[in-house]
């Protein structure tokens, strides 16, 4: 095809924001499914995703549209995910377009994904174009959305569509848009090749399949290609592109997008952001600069049970065949016993790998409280990364320890300014500045929405901050952050002990002015999820020898079935079987049966 | 062999029933009585009984003549031995002196009656058809009737019963002198009407420290009275120990006849339907109620099964028993102050019979 016929782009947005459904919406008008054909979301497969509303693997779709000039364009609309810790993979989507619609929410506005999205779609050089999304609902306020657009990005309300992509109500008029002001891709077929890898998975049959965009260049069936970030060398197997579903074709040409099946055994040996080019005569340059990404946040994941072990062992292995991103070594935990330290994006990416270990693999998962890499200084003057906080050194012999920043951008209603800041400030934040979205004042008496700005250290966002950050303010308040570097920190380790033991998946360090509320919160919530022994039970919060905060749990006195009712023994005998799996399902921590959910109520703690 | 026939009629549901039995259905008494007796005549018969027991439900609301109908058909069909223990569970409500009179002419030797409490409270609460009055006079119709082996029902821990008035119940049950007492801890079944009021919070919650000081309290007073604390629910004057129960504890042989009726037998543990209707229709077909459960019982879960009920004995189990994985266990719970050994038989402690589900779940073969 023509290169001036073809329209790459993809659709940014805030989480919820309706990303999703404007891209069913766009398959079904341009012929590519029948509307019974579309199940909920074409684009997110993982049933996961379309749980959570997110979308954690890029996809690619060809449209093909009629356009009112009379020409039949070709559109490849590029699915990104729609969550912080998958920025890198967004980043690198946008990299494979020439433009982006930018949705926001009738009735939220301009969140802080919103805006991180349209910063990388500008970093990419993209035209944008943004749509005010779910017009068709009740609390739909285009009038104040279309000021804070204005405010924040420059767009003047007559060059913004208002859509409702649930019902499908000004979407033709967003096709005709994209045709027009999205340009045509540049890039030369005679060049030679350069093509954007922007996903990837696994396949059983056809090994990893790479998802990318022709810059230069073209690819044909038995190609042999090479990556040039990691120098992996690659038969192309088959080449082809989603219609939905995969189609093989003859090539990919400059301007296109599709996929090829590498063959390859490892995901980690063509990952996303890589630059693919000819074996022979490969191009000398790359597209973008490769990096792989960091994984930000760790954690311990063990198997309730200890003879799980293999099977959690396999299903790690199976589910980083698709998840470049998954780190994992094993560690053994005194306590735990033999485990894994997983390294993730962030914390939904920890989220997502847990619920996704425990629902296809039917695995029962304890996992520890999540950790940043802290980069410590010995006396000796050796420096060691510390991504476990059981491994923290002794306090004699630290020097100096340093942690890793973040810069968050929140976005709020004014009313709520206050209790966000107070708790921000709290998290250790350091202010960085404040800035008003738009000058519209009617709707809302939670008043104007307000950015604010901060740097915190990525270890006070692990576990509540979230939550607190929602919950402060009615929901309002939308996240965004990115890491800034390493600074130093003041810090010390908690243990906590239960029944003299320490439980090391209980560890944290944090500053000490924090040990003692937090020790005491720990042993209270322990208190209150342990149930009660055939034995007293002490809960302690130490910081090496020294106890900062002590409960017991008293014993247990009554576990008894009175009637036997017309000699039904077989009853009494299925509860008591029913207890015993019970048990099954619970750790024990010197001698103490601690069910699971206490390990997933701590870690809400933070 | 012991048998249990079971009656699953009430005048009323009580607020804390989960068992099988129904209110309203009292006119399908005449033609269950005949279901009944056609089950029993289609066991294979001959067979030497130790004891009857009439349980439900509320076999009480039977009349005389239905319970000694029933009686000469368990006569005909089984060779009953002379001495054996005839068992009525009956409900205050429905009995008096003349009905008493009269059931013990049939043969019946042995009266269960379900007080349940004499506090007339906790009896509206538990939703009792009878008062503490009521229930004391029932009491002392079955003596002036002749019964010499009587049973007393009561339940504890219910929602907002103190440790007094628990007391109370218990002073009052021992001025009776019954020869066997029973006590349960009340247990909620979810669904149940009172389970609903704890759940929404109408009724306060129960607290199971203070029911284990309830139990505590009644081991106390009723070992300074004379009772033997022989099971792990039942005290009884020396002698007076429930026969038939003792054959579920011994994990002996038993059939059980009627709705929902459990046997173990042969091997096999079984049991006919929950369904009343169900149970009439196969009666009116000519064909053997339909089983609600028959699972076959290896020698593992057996040697299990006996560990777990011999256990609730005070007698406990003979310390030859312990075998294998079980030694461990034995050991670990011994440590922990549940079990202890006496007189070559390994038993529950005072607290271990307070926290015997603890025991017994870790003598579940794997």
């Amino acid at each position: 095809m023509e290169q001036a016929l073809i329209r790459n782009f993809c659709i940014i947005a805030h989480i919820d924001h309706g990303k999703s459904t404007l891209a069913d919406r766009l398959i079904e008008l341009t012929g590519a499914l029948r509307p019974e054909d579309i199940g909920e979301q074409v684009l997110d497969s993982l049933e996961l995703e379309r749980e959570r509303g997110i979308t954690i693997k890029a996809k690619a779709v060809r449209l093909n549209y009629q356009a009112k000039d009379g020409r039949a364009y070709r559109l490849n609309l590029i699915d990104t995910p729609g969550h912080v810790d998958f920025s890198y993979e967004v980043s690198r989507t946008l990299a494979a377009c020439e433009g982006a619609v930018l949705v926001v929410d009738a009735t939220q506005g301009i969140q802080a994904q919103t805006l991180a999205n349209y910063y990388l779609a500008m970093e990419n050089d993209l035209e944008v174009i943004p749509v005010i999304n779910k017009i068709d609902l009740p609390a739909s306020e285009p009038d104040r959305v279309l000021e804070e657009i204005d405010s924040v990005f420059g767009y003047k309300p007559k060059d913004v569509l208002l859509i409702s992509a649930k019902t499908g109500q000004g979407v033709p008029p967003l096709l005709e848009e994209i045709v027009k002001c999205i340009p045509a891709p540049g890039g030369d077929s005679g060049r030679p090749l350069r093509a954007l890898i922007f996903d990837s998975h696994y396949d059983d049959y056809k090994g990893v399949i790479a998802y990318l965009r022709v810059v230069d260049g073209q690819i044909i069936k038995g190609d042999r290609l090479k990556l040039m970030g990691q120098g992996t060398e690659i038969e192309v197997l088959e080449v082809g592109y989603f219609a939905p579903v995969p189609f093989p074709a003859a090539g990919l040409a400059a301007g296109d997008v599709g996929y090829i099946a590498t063959g390859l055994k490892n995901i980690g040996d063509c990952r996303v952001g890589d630059t693919v080019t000819s074996l022979k005569n490969g191009a000398a340059a790359p597209l973008v600069s490769y990096r792989p990404p960091k994984p930000m946040v760790f954690a311990g994941i063990y198997a309730t049970q200890g003879e799980d072990y293999a099977t959690l062992r396999e299903a790690i292995q199976k589910l980083s065949l698709n998840d470049a991103s998954l780190t994992y070594e094993p560690e053994s935990s005194p306590v735990l016993g033999h485990g894994f330290r997983c390294g993730f994006l962030g914390l939904l990416h920890m989220d997502i790998v847990r619920e996704r270990l425990e629902r296809e693999f039917n695995l029962s998962l304890i996992v520890t409280v999540p950790a940043v890499r802290f980069i410590v200084t010995l006396a000796d003057g050796r420096q060691v990364n510390v991504v476990n906080p059981t491994d923290f050194p002794a306090p004699a012999g630290i020097v100096k320890i340093e942690e890793p920043w973040v810069k968050i951008t929140v976005i709020t209603p004014s009313v709520f300014i206050g209790g966000m800041m107070e708790f921000i400030i709290a998290s250790g934040g350091i202010y960085k500045r404040t800035e008003y979205l738009g000058q519209y004042r009617g709707g809302s008496e939670l008043g104007q929405r307000v950015l604010l700005e901060y740097e915190v250290p990525l270890r006070s966002m692990l576990t509540t901050f979230y939550d607190q950050l929602k919950s402060r303010s009615r929901g309002y308040a939308s996240l965004d952050y990115e890491f800034t570097g390493y600074r130093e920190a003041k810090l010390v380790k908690l243990d906590v002990l239960i029944n003299d033991v320490p439980v090391d998946a209980f560890s944290r360090i944090l500053p000490p002015d924090l040990a003692h509320e937090v020790g005491k919160v720990v042993v209270d919530k322990l208190k209150e999820t342990i149930p009660r022994q055939l034995f007293k039970v002490p809960i302690q919060a130490a910081i090496g020898s020294r106890v900062i905060a002590r409960t017991d749990i008293s014993a247990r006195r009554k576990d008894v079935l009175a009637k036997c009712y017309g000699g039904d023994i077989t009853r009494k005998r299925k509860l008591l079987e029913k207890q015993r799996e019970g048990k099954k399902k619970m750790k024990s921590i010197g001698r103490v049966e601690v069910p699971k959910e206490v390990f997933l109520e701590v870690l809400k703690l933070g | 062999m012991a048998l249990y026939l079971h009656f699953p009629f009430c005048r009323r549901k009580c607020r804390y029933c989960s068992f099988v039995s129904c209110a309203g259905r009292e006119a399908d008494i005449p033609v269950y009585i005949n279901a009944l007796k056609a089950e029993i005549s289609r066991c294979p018969g001959g067979e030497s009984v130790g004891s009857v027991y009439f349980g439900g439900g509320t076999p009480s609301v039977l009349t005389p003549g239905q319970i000694g109908d029933v009686l000469a058909t368990v006569r005909s069909h089984y060779s009953l031995s002379s001495g054996a223990e005839i068992s009525v569970e009956a409900n205050p409500g429905t009995v008096d002196f003349p009905y008493l009179t009269e059931i013990r002419r049939t043969g019946i030797n042995r009266l269960s009656i379900g007080l349940q409490s004499l506090n007339d409270d906790e009896l509206k609460l538990l939703g009792r058809i009878h008062n503490s009055y009521q229930a004391e006079e029932a009491f002392q119709q079955a003596r002036q009737a002749g019964f010499d082996n009587v049973n007393l029902d009561f339940i504890y821990g219910l929602p907002g019963q103190s440790l007094a008035d628990w007391r109370r119940t218990l002073h009052g049950a021992l001025e009776l002198s019954p020869e066997h007492v029973s006590l349960y801890a009340l247990t909620l079944e979810p669904g149940t009407p009172m389970w609903q009021d704890v759940e929404s919070g109408r009724l306060p919650a129960i607290d199971p420290d203070l029911a284990a000081d309830q139990y505590e309290l009644a081991e106390d007073m009723l070992a300074v009275h004379g009772y033997q604390h022989y099971e792990i629910s039942n005290w009884a004057r020396p002698g007076y120990e429930c026969r038939h129960n003792l054959v579920y504890w011994r994990n002996g042989p038993y059939r059980g006849v009627g709705v929902a009726a459990h046997s173990c037998l042969d091997g096999r543990r079984f049991a006919n339907t929950d369904s009343l209707d169900e149970y009439l229709a196969a009666f009116s077909r000519g064909e053997l109620p339909a089983k609600a459960l028959d699972e076959e019982i290896g020698s593992e879960l057996r040697s299990a099964e006996s560990a777990i009920l011999g256990l609730r004995l005070e007698s406990g189990i003979s310390a030859d028993n312990i075998k294998g994985s079980y030694r461990q266990t034995v050991a670990e719970m011994t440590d922990l102050g549940l079990m202890e050994s006496s007189g070559g038989n390994i038993r529950l402690t005072r607290r271990g019979r307070l926290l015997s589900n603890e025991v017994f779940c870790r003598f579940l073969p794997d």
